[in-house]
């Protein structure tokens, strides 16, 4: 594939975890063992109960729009070559928002609370974008 | 516990022209808006024996050189200060500040504290890096900056489910800018002082939609300065100081990812504290100066701090209720968008023009017979819930 010049996400040991099922085209998130909340962004303990006991689940990846915009001036520098572009919040279905890309899509039609799925995008070999298109079905 | 109502108050205000003044200083705005502070209150310098700088985002050496009490030794304060210490929490640094300002004063472990911004947005850094550095901040690496977010994706985040929420019209936000740009227009330390039409905000182009480019604030040189004190030594100084009166907050997350959930209600108790404590309520203020950033922060919080209501702040602008002569005047600076964005200072701006209702020091655009004003501010992507009120009798 061309070379990708756009900001790769930071890798730790905690994210490591997610941007590795990414790649396997499976979006992750975690949930507590002790006291059940949805937890993501990932977390090292969780944010209710402060356990560790914390588990990684897949996601079913449907949701909805909550918000989005339409970038196409003022992007940040590395992305002032790919605009228009539209970046969004999604609600996911297991309950906890994610921001990602919505792709595959005239950006005419968006609008808050359209059903979305994820669609991974590899970028390089070792990460893989989960964007998100309008649901199919 | 015995209420800090009224025990503390602003006697002082320090600000210079908000603006593009390559000539002028970092170190320069910070003594000229300390010395008006001080002019202004009426105080000696030796009284002051606690400095409290705010963080600036232009330039990292300025801003440890600030944490190294600079301004200590460029105000001759070495011989009777007690404590420097800078105060950040972006947009928000004035409330906190002004929070631990009272806090020293009414434990008895400072007599008069000297809060002040400097920075330098408009030329102390130049626009690409102005650019980089909003798109950075306050996010997550690892789960939003690939995406391309920034701060103005965040204030299209903002309008677009507002918009949805609400069926606030996009003339009826265009309307704010109309309205800020005419408090600026009677302000002499304002950027943008000429008037803008909502028609001509709404025939500007989408830089992030629903954002228009005259939906943006502008990125300027600026600084300002207040002074707190006790009430009794306010009383000794100016029979009009800005008492005040109550204060209230919610602090609730890092990234917008997290806050786009339903933590701008926190607007909401943050304000019924600040009321509580004052013993107020919305129907006694007389001007409200809101943050701003973007034209939707301002309509966001003024329905969640209760001067109106849901849904209804971008029909109260529309109908010119928040202009000059309307019944409830709305960030009478022309804040971020028409004074100009000097980073954490547009929350200071905010306040010291609060304070300045209050004193009765606004000039051509003083609001008739302020008793109470409230201010809000909020720092990084909306991670915090800042309320004030001023009165000018406790």
């Amino acid at each position: 594939m061309d070379e990708y010049t756009l900001p790769l996400p930071l890798i730790t040991t905690l994210s490591k975890v997610f941007w590795d099922g990414c790649r396997e085209n499976k979006l992750l998130y975690q949930h507590c063992k002790d006291c059940g909340r949805v937890i993501f962004f990932p977390k090292h303990l969780c944010p209710d109960c402060m356990g560790h006991n914390l588990e990684w689940l897949e996601s079913q990846g449907k949701g909805r729009i909550d918000t989005f915009t339409v970038t196409y001036e003022g992007a940040p520098p590395a992305f002032m070559g790919v605009t228009p572009y539209c970046v969004a919040i999604i609600r996911m279905d297991e309950g906890y928002r994610m921001m990602s890309n919505i792709v595959e899509c005239d950006f005419d039609e968006l609008e808050c609370e359209m059903p979305v799925e994820v669609a991974f995008v590899p970028v390089t070999e070792e990460i893989t974008l989960p964007k998100f298109r309008p649901a199919r079905g | 516990m015995e209420s800090i109502r009224g025990k503390t108050a602003i006697v002082g205000i320090g600000e210079v022209p908000t603006g593009i003044y390559p000539e002028r200083s970092f170190v320069e705005q910070a003594v000229a808006v300390s010395e008006a502070a001080i002019l202004d209150a009426g105080i000696g310098k030796d009284e002051i024996d606690t400095v409290i700088p705010i963080l600036a985002v232009a330039n990292p050496i300025d801003n440890a050189n600030m944490v190294c009490s600079w301004m200590v030794e460029e105000m001759g304060l070495g011989k009777t200060c007690k404590a420097n210490f800078v105060c950040g929490s972006g947009g928000s640094s004035s409330a906190n500040s002004l929070k631990t300002a009272m806090g020293l004063i009414l434990t008895g472990l400072s007599k008069a504290v000297l809060v002040v911004h400097s920075d330098r947005l408009g030329t102390g850094l130049d626009m690409g890096a102005a650019i980089a550095q909003f798109a950075v901040v306050s996010m997550s690496q690892e789960y939003e900056i690939p995406y391309g977010f920034s701060q103005l994706a965040l204030a299209g985040f903002l309008q677009q489910r507002y918009m949805y929420d609400t069926g606030t019209t996009e003339r009826q936000i265009a309307s704010v800018v109309e309205t800020l740009r005419k408090w600026a227009a009677l302000n002499p330390n304002a950027l943008l002082r000429e008037l803008r039409t909502a028609e001509e905000v709404l025939a500007s182009k989408m830089i992030s939609s629903p954002v228009r480019k005259r939906m943006m604030n502008k990125l300027a040189d600026g600084a300002s300065a207040f002074i707190v004190t006790s009430a009794e030594r306010a009383r000794e100084l100016t029979d009009r100081p800005a008492y005040v009166l109550g204060v209230g907050s919610r602090c609730t997350n890092f990234t917008a990812t997290e806050g786009q959930g339903d933590f701008y209600q926190n607007w909401t108790p943050a304000a019924d504290d600040a009321y509580a404590m004052a013993g107020i309520g919305p129907a006694d203020i007389d001007v409200a100066e809101l943050y701003d950033a973007f034209p939707t922060f301002i309509l966001i919080s003024m329905e969640l701090v209760g001067l109106c209501g849901k849904g209804e702040a971008g029909k109260f602008f529309e109908e010119g209720h928040a202009a000059p002569g309307g019944k409830l005047p709305v960030t009478t600076n022309g804040g971020m968008m028409a004074q100009g964005h000097t980073g954490a200072g547009g929350g200071v701006a905010v306040l010291v023009e609060a304070a300045r209702q209050v004193m009765g020091k606004a000039g051509e655009r003083q609001v008739p017979d302020v008793k109470y004003a409230l201010d809000t501010a909020s720092g990084g992507i909306g991670m915090d819930f800042h309320v004030g009120i001023l009165g000018n009798e406790v």
